[in-house]
């Protein structure tokens, strides 16, 4: 749907609306309004979804203000947690199974001192954008296929047709055409 | 207990806290925010305090699930997120430390390794156990020092210290202590470098 049409889906189990810079395909399934709890993206367009493609109940788009998620054409996003300050893009055909995670940031810097002085300031506060943390884009090739409860780490490029094993955590680059499993992930074989 | 406040998706929450709970200044808690009321629906802790919280810190969606001799202290300016702390014993968290989405840090094993003893564990805790006592299981405190960073979804086992300032990567699952400063990843977690 544009921005500014109706922003409230038919049946949502959940009280809300949609926000006004999340841009779905009419043929798209877009399960419910709970996805967008912690989605505070600003910019004009800051969710995407393609073409036949779904964004199923129990997904969490945890999206800062300089975020942007852009879901492929028949890509299916099951119930992944995504958390996004930067740019996430899944390609067309990706399958993402429950409970995966896909982050292009930490949010926190890994340097305590830096940690510190944020929370300092927080004083039981949510902390709305962290600056110094610069978010690494992720980018889940077209016709991946992530299995449940994986982790996929800032800055990961997952290659076309890459199968990531269930509750793998990947640090590093996936190869296209390769299966990848473990925490860290390692390949497997050639897909 | 506490009541269940009144719930409203999307907004944060300030129910009403079990007496034993001690609050710092500047510190909030808050329930996930669909599952508002479930943050202390599990916390069953008779000690006094079961649950020391400092200045400052930002707990946003934690469960806290304490059994009755269980105690969780956590330091000043902590940010925790959507975090599953889990105690029969004691958990011990320092200042200035962030955990991420859906951690969970556990004191203890929850039931007896020995196959009869956890058959008879098992009975004492179903719905027919009449009052039989539990059987006895391995706790170990846990203890997080000052300035670390525990990254989403990632497991802190019974028993294990998490030194200060290190970093626990995502999805890690931790059963050794961590050295200061070090950065551990992976199952079992390993370390993998310095911070």
């Amino acid at each position: 749907m544009p921005p500014g049409s109706a922003r409230v889906l038919p049946a949502d189990w959940h009280p809300g609306a949609i926000p006004a810079n999340v841009v779905w395909d009419p043929t798209a399934y877009v399960g419910t309004s709970y996805s967008f709890g912690r989605f505070r993206s600003e910019r004009p367009i800051g969710l995407r979804v393609g073409r036949g493609a779904s964004l199923c109940d129990g997904s969490v788009l945890d999206v800062g203000p300089h975020g942007r998620v852009t879901i492929g054409d028949y890509a299916i996003v099951t119930a992944a947690r995504i958390v996004c300050d930067g740019d996430i893009a899944i390609g067309d055909y990706a399958l993402i199974a429950w409970n995966v995670l896909v982050m292009d940031t930490y949010r926190w810097a890994f340097d305590a001192s830096e940690r510190a002085r944020v929370l300092m300031s927080l004083r039981g506060t949510m902390p709305r954008v962290i600056a110094g943390v610069e978010p690494r884009p992720v980018r889940i090739g077209r016709n991946a296929w992530i299995g449940f409860e994986a982790c996929v780490l800032p800055g990961v490029e997952v290659g076309e047709g890459a199968i990531i094993g269930a509750r793998s955590v990947v640090i590093e680059d996936v190869p296209p055409h390769t299966i990848v499993a473990g925490n860290p992930a390692r390949v497997l074989r050639h897909a | 207990m506490m009541q269940p406040p009144a719930v409203k998706p999307g907004y944060w929450t300030h129910g009403e806290l079990p007496a034993n709970v001690r609050l710092g200044p500047n510190s909030v808690i808050t329930g996930d925010y669909v599952t508002g009321d479930l943050t202390f629906k599990r916390f069953r802790s008779e000690r006094d305090p079961g649950l020391i919280v400092g200045a400052g810190c930002t707990l946003d969606g934690v469960l806290f699930n304490v059994g009755p001799q269980g105690r969780i202290e956590i330091g000043d300016h902590c940010y925790f997120q959507e975090t599953l702390l889990v105690s029969e014993l004691d958990i011990c968290i320092g200042t200035r430390v962030v955990i991420g989405w859906h951690a969970t840090i556990v004191d203890a094993d929850f039931h007896p390794i020995d196959p009869r003893e956890r058959i008879s564990d098992t009975i004492a805790c179903s719905p027919l156990g009449g009052g039989r006592p539990r059987r006895p299981f391995t706790c170990r405190p846990v203890v997080i020092e000052d300035d670390v960073l525990i990254g989403p979804t990632s497991a802190i086992l019974k028993g294990v210290r998490v030194g200060i300032g290190a970093v626990v990567e995502a999805g890690a699952v931790v059963v050794h202590d961590v050295p200061p400063h070090s950065r551990v990843l992976g199952n079992p977690a390993r370390v993998i470098g310095q911070v």
